[in-house]
């Protein structure tokens, strides 16, 4: 049976970026070149990979999907993630992090407005969090990235990170963890998820917050609850990924992820799902 | 009639200056209304859709009733296909897209696998040459633990079809032709892009934002979450009933639909509503006249639901009963009053 390293390595694209499918797709995204960068040790793999984000860069600093994407998003996180990675790559995460400052959700913050979003869906409006991409309202996922990602570059003090850190505790369901954002919808509770609740986990350890605080240690429950009985890889890797970073026990999941390993190294063929499920094997 | 600086005013000059008056601020009060779309667009759309409702075709919709999902729902598709005059498939690649919102327990909110089962082979023996399942699931990024949930995963497996995720997909951006939102362009998927037909196969429901969610409310699900994220909040943004008239106009596949309404869900949708056992299929190639159909035997009416009427008024379909043409169970037969959703004002 073949490694992830070894799927990872076949399925590169040559312009050194990564999709989705290995198999059928040939457009390179940044977020599976991004976490193929974090997952791997090949130098080489890694230096193409840094490469082809570099050469799409777009000049206010962020960066799109992937190179047909005119506008920069929420994928800047993850393209200053794994360029922190690369001493001669210190500049464009700088400017990628600057742009991640620079962007806001939308917020409303008249008052009616505010009061009738607060009593029907329990969360404060005015909160700076990220989008997905620009002119959109701000989303568990995205904030959390773009904390991770000014964490990397050594600006988890800014004054954005700390905003996120507050709009991502409004966020949390009451019963423990994350979903896209909405704890509730309407007076009834939206169930959290599995991969929102990850992200958000790893972006407090990453901002210093132990599992002493009551609202990190209910996603953590929340967390090894549903591990219990998750069954697809991109669960059970994000899952142990996240319970991992916090040096929490995951049972038998590691054995069950494996399980779901095909042949040629990958899981489903995706080389993003992988390259998430080799960081998890790895912590 | 004499005015105040002492000239004689004729009572037929008067009547008409009082008329270019009138028509001054008429024209004054339109173009501070459509300010922010700009009256020659409102005005283009308007001429549209009163083209529409004046000179095209009546848009056929077709009801066949199938009381469960263990009942002969291949056999009821097929009639209501046929009656409707829906496509022939043969040679064709289909892209079927269900409604996969979400799996939040027992809440009937997804289009039954059965259903869609029976259009994959309704399709295959009508020869088309390749078949597909696509969702771009709303709220979870992992669309596998929503197949396995839903019986999606052993449904397709059976079946032998490929379920592409519309969230991951390979990307095309179209033009948006209706110009009903601020957006020129829109990212889409390259499957659905290079398909014959688009056959959207939604669960009739009732939903928070919208009041029903149909046919063309499913339609967000091709929007690409990578893109746009989870939900796809941006499009929100844009206006719902603007966007899903957007999305309706500038559709880069001819479309049809089917409508999953043998169990449907009424009250709190698009997640938490309650099952309703309205054993109706719908099916039809225009969506706004299968989505105005699916209004009418949810007891509500297409004129009070904000998109069909927006979307009718500016020509992207027909909803009113004298532009469509029921073929196949009589409405009143399938008819049922669904419990409105909460709203959230």
């Amino acid at each position: 049976m073949a490694s992830a390293a070894d799927f990872l390595a076949h399925s590169q694209h040559p312009d050194g970026g990564w999709g989705y499918r290995a198999q059928t797709q040939s457009v390179s995204y940044v977020e599976p070149t991004a976490a193929a960068i974090l997952a791997l040790k090949d130098d080489a793999a890694r230096g193409r990979a840094r490469d082809f984000l570099l050469s799409i860069q777009r000049p206010d600093g962020g960066w799109g999907i992937a190179a047909l994407d005119p506008e920069s998003g929420w994928m800047t996180a993850w393209a200053v993630l794994a360029l922190a990675q690369f001493p001669d790559a210190h500049d464009a995460a700088t400017r990628g992090a600057q742009w991640l400052v620079n962007m806001e959700g939308l917020r409303v913050t008249d008052e009616p407005s505010r009061a009738v979003i607060r009593r029907r869906l329990q969360i404060d409006s005015t909160l700076r969090g990220w989008p997905w991409q620009p002119g959109d309202a701000a989303w568990v996922h995205p904030t959390a990235l773009a904390i991770l990602a000014l964490g990397a570059v050594g600006k988890s003090s800014d004054s954005r990170a700390r905003d996120g850190l507050v709009y991502l505790f409004d966020r949390a369901v009451a019963s423990g963890g994350w979903n896209t954002g909405n704890p509730e919808m309407l007076d009834r509770p939206v169930p959290a998820t599995i991969q929102d609740t990850a992200v958000a986990l790893l972006a407090l350890h990453a901002a210093g917050f132990d599992a002493s605080d009551k609202r990190v240690a209910n996603a953590i429950q929340f967390l090894r609850d549903v591990l219990v009985r998750a069954k697809t890889s991109a669960e059970l890797a994000w899952g142990i990924y996240a319970l991992r970073d916090w040096r929490v026990d995951v049972g038998d999941a590691p054995t069950r992820l494996n399980g779901l390993q095909n042949d040629d190294g990958s899981w489903r063929g995706n080389p993003f799902i992988t390259a998430i499920a080799a960081m998890a094997n790895q912590k | 009639m004499r005015s105040e600086a002492g000239f004689r005013l004729s009572r037929r000059a008067f009547l008409r200056l009082a008329l270019l008056t009138g028509i001054g601020a008429g024209a004054a009060i339109i173009y501070k209304q459509t300010e922010l779309i700009g009256f020659d667009r409102m005005f283009r759309w308007m001429v549209r859709g009163n083209a529409a409702r004046l000179f095209a075709p009546k848009s056929r919709v077709a009801l066949a009733a199938c009381a469960s999902y263990d009942a002969d729902v291949l056999g009821s598709l097929r009639s209501a296909w046929q009656a409707a005059g829906a496509p022939d498939l043969r040679g064709a690649r289909i892209v079927l897209k269900p409604n996969l919102v979400d799996y939040v327990g027992i809440n009937p909110s997804f289009t039954h696998p059965r259903v869609v089962q029976a259009m994959i082979q309704w399709a295959r023996e009508m020869g088309a040459r390749q078949v597909v399942v696509a969702e771009g699931t709303t709220f979870r990024r992992d669309a596998q633990a929503i197949l396995d949930a839903t019986g999606y995963a052993e449904m397709l497996a059976r079946e032998q079809v490929e379920f592409v995720d519309l969230n991951y997909d390979d990307l095309v951006t179209i033009p948006l032709k209706g110009g009903f939102t601020q957006l020129k362009t829109l990212f889409v998927s390259k499957t659905i892009h290079e398909a014959d037909l688009f056959i959207s196969m939604p669960k009739l429901k009732t939903h928070h934002w919208t009041q029903i969610s149909a046919s063309v409310k499913n339609l967000f699900g091709i929007v690409p979450g990578i893109k746009y994220g989870w939900p796809k909040n941006t499009l929100h943004i844009q206006g719902v009933p603007a966007f899903l008239a957007e999305l309706a106009n500038s559709l880069p596949t001819r479309g049809c639909a089917v409508v999953d309404g043998i169990v449907g869900m009424e009250g709190d949708g698009p997640l938490f509503g309650d099952a309703v056992a309205s054993g109706a299929l719908i099916v039809g190639s225009d969506l706004l006249a299968v989505d105005a159909t699916c209004a009418r035997v949810m007891g509500f009416d297409p004129a009070q639901v904000e998109y069909l009427d927006f979307a009718a008024w500016a020509g992207v379909g027909a909803i009113d009963e004298s532009k469509i043409e029921l073929v196949g169970e009589p409405l009143a037969r399938l008819q049922r009053a669904y419990a409105r959703p909460p709203q959230l004002g």
